[in-house]
């Protein structure tokens, strides 16, 4: 696997509106293998009660998640991987 | 290839948005629909698109909103109004059984009631008496009402779809584990590939959720996944369980139940509503009036004739799960 791979990361502007630092990812969109495109929901994540979406940061190819669904996971860690396109 | 898969409460607002996108006359109403987005996540994100006007909490009052949106539809319009838990629907009865149902009979065909009725069902999460009912039974008994229990996202929105646009009164009954909520995990199977286009499935048109040859097994919402997994169980002793999903209750598929039972001559009947004057015994008579040679043997799996109780091992114990339809299998083999 090249370096060049894209994580998707549990961040964005939603984690301003939480104090709690971990959570829980609820459901995947996509399954490993799937062609992705910028802005496509992924999954789900819900941390205390707030459930929230993360999206594709680039176009390419979902290779990787690396924390599955009931996975807990901190603010900042790398979801999944994406290989980007050309 | 659609690879993009949905939970099912996705899935139904999927559904809803495109008909609002599209006809004006739709809308939205009920207990913490608007900014809380439903309790059980079925009008997550209509607010921020359709605003207030459009997606509308309304006041503790089953009578006074579900009376109104009969009146809306009577005028025209087509209302969704969700109610909460099915569970309440006593408070608002009248509305629902002699309205609702009944006016555009009693109106000589003069109005419509085009709506569609949301509500939560079924239990298994410790909810109590009041709040873990399925009683699919209560609405499919009383002519007037088109009954859709789905049990998968992508039978949902097709469903939601065709529930929207029908012109008679819909009752829509999702249940609460399978929506996909973070609180109430659901099972593998309800969350789906769905078309991001819109389709519509015709009511009454049973879905065979798995072909077998040895058993009939009839059901709907949560247990499909039920029996799904107790035939992978049963396959591994070679007993090939069908597994049909009624999808609707009213209109019902008789069709499908029939010549499925004159396949395989064995039935049996899975229904989380109350055991008796019910589902299963419903289908049984049904199978029993128009395939009674066909049929050698029948077991039904209900709830039984108790309230459902709090306690988590008690609750279970009532529930029927796997282990209970793979035991009536075997029993009717």
């Amino acid at each position: 696997m090249s370096d060049d791979r894209v994580p998707v990361v549990a961040d964005g502007a939603w984690t301003d509106d939480v104090d709690e630092e971990e959570g829980v990812v609820v459901n995947w969109f996509a399954k490993a293998g799937r062609h992705v495109t910028v802005g496509d929901s992924l999954c789900e994540l819900q941390v205390e009660k707030v459930s929230v979406d993360i999206d594709a940061p680039t176009d390419g190819e979902l290779v990787e998640i690396v924390r599955d669904e009931n996975a807990e996971f901190s603010i900042g860690d790398t979801l999944a991987w994406i290989e980007p396109e050309g | 290839m659609i690879d993009r898969e949905l939970t099912m409460s996705r899935a139904i607002v999927e559904a809803i948005g495109s008909e609002m996108r599209d006809n004006d006359e739709v809308f939205y109403m009920g207990e913490d629909v608007a900014d809380y987005g439903g309790i059980f996540d079925s009008t997550q994100g209509l607010l921020e698109e359709f605003g207030h006007d459009r997606i509308m909490d309304v006041p503790i009052s089953e009578t006074a909103y579900l009376g109104a949106a009969v009146g809306a539809a009577q005028q025209g319009m087509r209302p969704i109004a969700e109610l909460m838990f099915v569970d309440f629907f006593g408070v608002a009865m009248d509305q629902i059984y002699n309205q609702m149902a009944k006016n555009t009979y009693m109106s000589g065909g003069s109005v419509s009631v085009p709506m569609v009725l949301t509500t939560a069902v079924g239990g298994t999460y410790s909810d109590a008496a009041q709040h873990s009912q399925a009683l699919y039974g209560t609405f499919a008994h009383l002519p007037g009402m088109k009954v859709v229990v789905p049990s998968t996202a992508y039978d949902a929105k097709g469903l939601m779809h065709n529930a929207i646009r029908d012109d008679d009164p819909v009752v829509y009954m999702y249940h609460k584990r399978l929506m996909g909520l973070g609180w109430l995990p659901a099972p593998k199977g309800p969350k789906t590939p769905v078309p991001e286009e819109e389709y519509t499935i015709p009511f009454g048109a049973a879905d065979v959720k798995r072909e077998g040859a040895d058993v009939t097994v009839v059901t709907l919402g949560l247990h499909v996944h039920r029996a799904l997994d107790a035939a992978a169980e049963l396959a591994a002793d070679g007993i090939d369980i069908e597994v049909i999903d009624l999808r609707t209750l009213v209109p019902l598929d008789q069709e499908t139940v029939v010549e499925s039972v004159e396949k395989t001559g064995r039935l049996v009947v899975v229904d989380e509503d109350y055991r008796s004057f019910g589902l299963t015994g419903e289908i049984v008579s049904t199978v029993a009036d128009e395939a009674l040679d066909a049929l050698e043997a029948v077991e039904r799996v209900a709830m039984p004739d108790v309230p459902i109780p709090y306690a988590r091992e008690l609750e279970q114990e009532v529930q029927p799960d796997a282990s209970d339809i793979e035991t009536a299998v075997r029993n009717v083999r």
